[in-house]
């Protein structure tokens, strides 16, 4: 899990004083507002790092053609307590089978982050009062789950079955 | 019961240091109150009105007698001496100070017990029959399966944090003893044309605010997929359920609002999981993975059947023998095995509140059930202690040992047998107290010929709408409401859990505005005299109530009416 540093982020958003920008210019490392990315996806080179934040409303299988241009994805936590983002991710990993980075933004805990982990998010900005300390110890309490998850797709379960056969 | 592996013994110590350590940093104030909140719910503590309350999670109501024990010793040096058994087959503490709280789930781990999920907006703990494994209309099983959806269910990461709590009832026998056509999701095992066994899968049942019965989505699953199903249901839930209002963000509103189209995302990402995930399949259940998890669940090795006998022949007449006749006819039960019973411990009588039990209750039960009942208890949904393998040769050993202990009062299925949430008197929810009224009602049908006479009757009453004490599905539902800051009673009739004797799942309706918290047990019995009247000969309660329908019932509860008789009473319609 790699903690953003917001001053030290490569991603930058484009938004002028009136708010986001209605169409960019092209530039590498842009992390846009899906309707920024709408307005600008069919003019802007393919090779750009391009990096698209999406509502937690938005069903990420009809953004499925666009994933190969798309070097970033983040996933908005309105309120901590809302977990759509969690299938958002998983369905990105796992479904949709995205390698780019899925990052964590909005009201990000620390005790978020091993939930984190487990449905594809590889990055998280946490909440600036929080630690990133705190938030790495939180990923040692368990070293197996009982239900597979987007690092390890099998269930505890076939462990067991596993020893048999080998017994 | 599930003998917990070294993984499993594992895992819930590491569930303990996790939530020590978001308890020190609360304590510490690193982690803010707010914040903590939704962290120590899913480990089942919220604040209450006294203290923080605390809901252990005992799985489908299996409990062994070493469990119980430990139970009792943190209610002995924790809390006040008892604990309260729920509807949804969990115990609960009221008076254990936070700063405790880590050192308690420490304890709850040296017995392979924790409160993970037993509150919060995500999977709760799952329910069944009180009488899974020994009772003789069983059909399957539904130990080995529940705990199977155990362990999928425990801290499953996408679903944390889901719209509302999600609750799911399975049972596996011809009667539904786990009303689960009132669960979020509901799953009765059952087998085929071809034998196979599978399951039929209700789904958007619930209760609070806007009671709805749930609907058949799947009429024969087979039970290798069911992980996979409900994986599907639920993230349909997550991704579509309401966040905007509490009161409408339970799965069973986005069903009712969605009806087939709900259906049909559901089985398409079903379908979608098993084609399109890599690793779709892994969450099929592997016939190894059952066999393992069944063979805890077998009989026990000192359980072997022997002829049955006629458990009444030779009681005597008399004080004695008819108080052993009633008990024997209500609070022992049938058994798959020849020669054994299930016996019902009742947790209702007068001073006490329903479902409670004392530290020195517990540890007798513990030894009763040492002694009668290979160690193992079941917490049953109507809020009771049972003992699923009793002797019928050790059934006069087992009365006296009830009776010394306070557990013999032959009322099961009856009355004073009600459900009743902690209500005001703890609840930090609740708008009205629900104890003294269950007290009220239980001292007014002391006699016992009465209450016999009374026959089989659901009584359950809730100090809110959140429905704790089911009132929705009680053949007479109390409801507890708030206006101007007084309690008020709404009362319901006709409701039921969906068993044979009640009929099919439906909530009861309302008999008008409420009622003074000094009338509800003057119309509890107005309503049971206009039964009385009104039955034909050998008619249950409830039957009598769908045949006459409300009008007779509304006039006798009208008629007792003192506080809210005048027109211009303040009287709340709600």
């Amino acid at each position: 899990m790699k903690f953003v540093d917001t001053h030290h982020d490569q991603w930058q958003r484009c938004a002028g004083e009136d708010g986001p920008v209605s169409h960019p210019a092209a530039a590498d490392h842009l992390l846009l507002s899906l309707e920024q990315w709408h307005a600008v996806r069919d003019t802007w080179p393919a090779n750009l790092a391009v990096g698209v934040q999406l509502p937690n409303d938005v069903d990420v299988e009809d953004l499925a053609a666009d994933l190969p241009r798309l070097a970033l994805v983040a996933l908005n936590f309105p309120k901590w307590v809302d977990g759509r983002a969690y299938t958002q991710a998983r369905l990105l990993r796992v479904r949709l089978r995205f390698a780019g980075e899925i990052r964590a933004v909005g009201e990000v805990l620390v005790d978020m982050v091993p939930l984190l982990a487990r449905t594809g998010f590889d990055a998280a900005q946490l909440r600036p009062d929080q630690s990133t300390e705190i938030a790495r110890h939180q990923l040692s309490f368990f070293p197996r789950h009982y239900q597979g998850d987007v690092n390890e797709p099998k269930p505890a379960f076939a462990d067991n079955s596993a020893d048999k056969v080998a017994a | 019961m599930y003998a917990y592996t070294d993984f499993d013994r594992r895992f819930v110590r590491a569930r303990a240091a996790q939530f020590r350590d978001q308890l020190e940093r609360n304590l510490a104030g690193t982690l803010g109150d707010d914040e903590f909140r939704p962290l120590r719910l899913q480990n089942g503590w919220y604040v209450q009105r006294h203290a923080p309350m605390l809901r252990v999670a005992v799985p489908y109501g299996v409990l062994s007698s070493t469990q119980l024990r430990q139970l009792a010793r943190i209610a002995r040096d924790y809390d006040r001496g008892y604990g309260h058994f729920t509807t949804r087959q969990n115990l609960q503490y009221n008076w254990i100070p936070l700063p405790k709280a880590a050192d308690v789930m420490d304890l709850l781990a040296d017995v392979d017990m924790h409160g993970i999920q037993t509150s919060g907006n995500c999977i709760r703990n799952i329910t069944s029959d009180g009488l899974a494994g020994v009772a003789p209309d069983e059909l399957i099983d539904p130990r080995p399966y529940a705990e199977v959806l155990r362990q999928w269910s425990t801290l499953h990461p996408e679903f944390a944090f889901l719209p509302r709590k999600f609750k799911i009832a399975i049972s596996g026998a011809a009667e539904d003893r786990a009303a689960i056509a009132w669960h979020d999701i509901g799953l009765q095992l059952l087998r085929n044309e071809a034998g196979e066994i599978g399951f039929k899968v209700l789904v958007g049942g619930g209760m609070g605010r806007t009671p709805i019965i749930g609907q058949v989505i799947s009429e024969f699953l087979p039970w290798q997929q069911i992980l996979v199903y409900i994986e599907a249901i639920v993230r349909v839930y997550n991704r579509y359920g309401r966040r905007d209002n509490a009161y409408k963000a339970r799965i069973k509103i986005l069903v009712k609002a969605e009806g087939q189209a709900f259906f049909d995302d559901v089985n398409a990402e079903f379908a979608k999981i098993l084609q399109d995930d890599p690793a779709g399949h892994e969450h099929l259940i592997p016939q190894a993975e059952l066999d393992r998890v069944a063979a805890s669940f077998i009989v026990p090795a000192a359980v072997q059947a022997v002829p049955g006998v006629d458990i009444f022949a030779g009681v005597q007449a008399g004080a004695q023998g008819v108080a052993y006749r009633r008990w024997l006819e209500r609070n022992v039960h049938g058994h798959r095995l020849s020669g054994y019973r299930a016996v019902t411990l009742s947790l209702k009588h007068v001073g006490i509140a329903p479902g409670d039990a004392t530290e020195q209750q517990m540890d007798a039960a513990a030894a009763i059930a040492d002694q009668f009942s290979q160690g193992e208890l079941r917490v049953t949904h109507d809020q009771n202690l049972l003992l699923p393998w009793v002797r019928e040769s050790d059934l006069p050993a087992v009365f006296e040992a009830a009776k010394a202990n306070g557990f013999a009062t032959p009322n099961i299925g009856l009355l004073t047998d009600m459900i009743a949430c902690p209500g005001g008197d703890f609840c930090a929810l609740a708008n009205a107290r629900s104890i003294p009224v269950a007290e009220d009602i239980t001292q007014r049908f002391q006699d016992l010929d009465e209450l016999y006479d009374i026959g089989d009757i659901d009584l359950h009453i809730s100090g809110c709408i959140n429905s704790c004490g089911h009132h929705h599905s009680g053949h007479i539902g109390i409801l507890g409401v708030d206006k101007d800051g007084k309690e008020w009673y709404q009362v319901s009739l006709g409701g039921s859990d969906g068993s044979t004797l009640s009929g099919a799942a439906v909530p009861g309706k309302v008999i008008g505005p409420s009622f003074a918290a000094d009338e509800v047990g003057d119309v509890i019995e107005a309503i049971v005299q206009t039964y009385r009247s009104q039955r034909n000969s050998g008619e249950r309660f409830i039957d009598t109530v769908k045949r006459v329908g409300l009008q007779p019932f509304k006039d006798a509860a009208n008629a007792v009416r003192s506080s809210t008789a005048a027109p211009a009473a303040t009287a709340v319609t709600a």
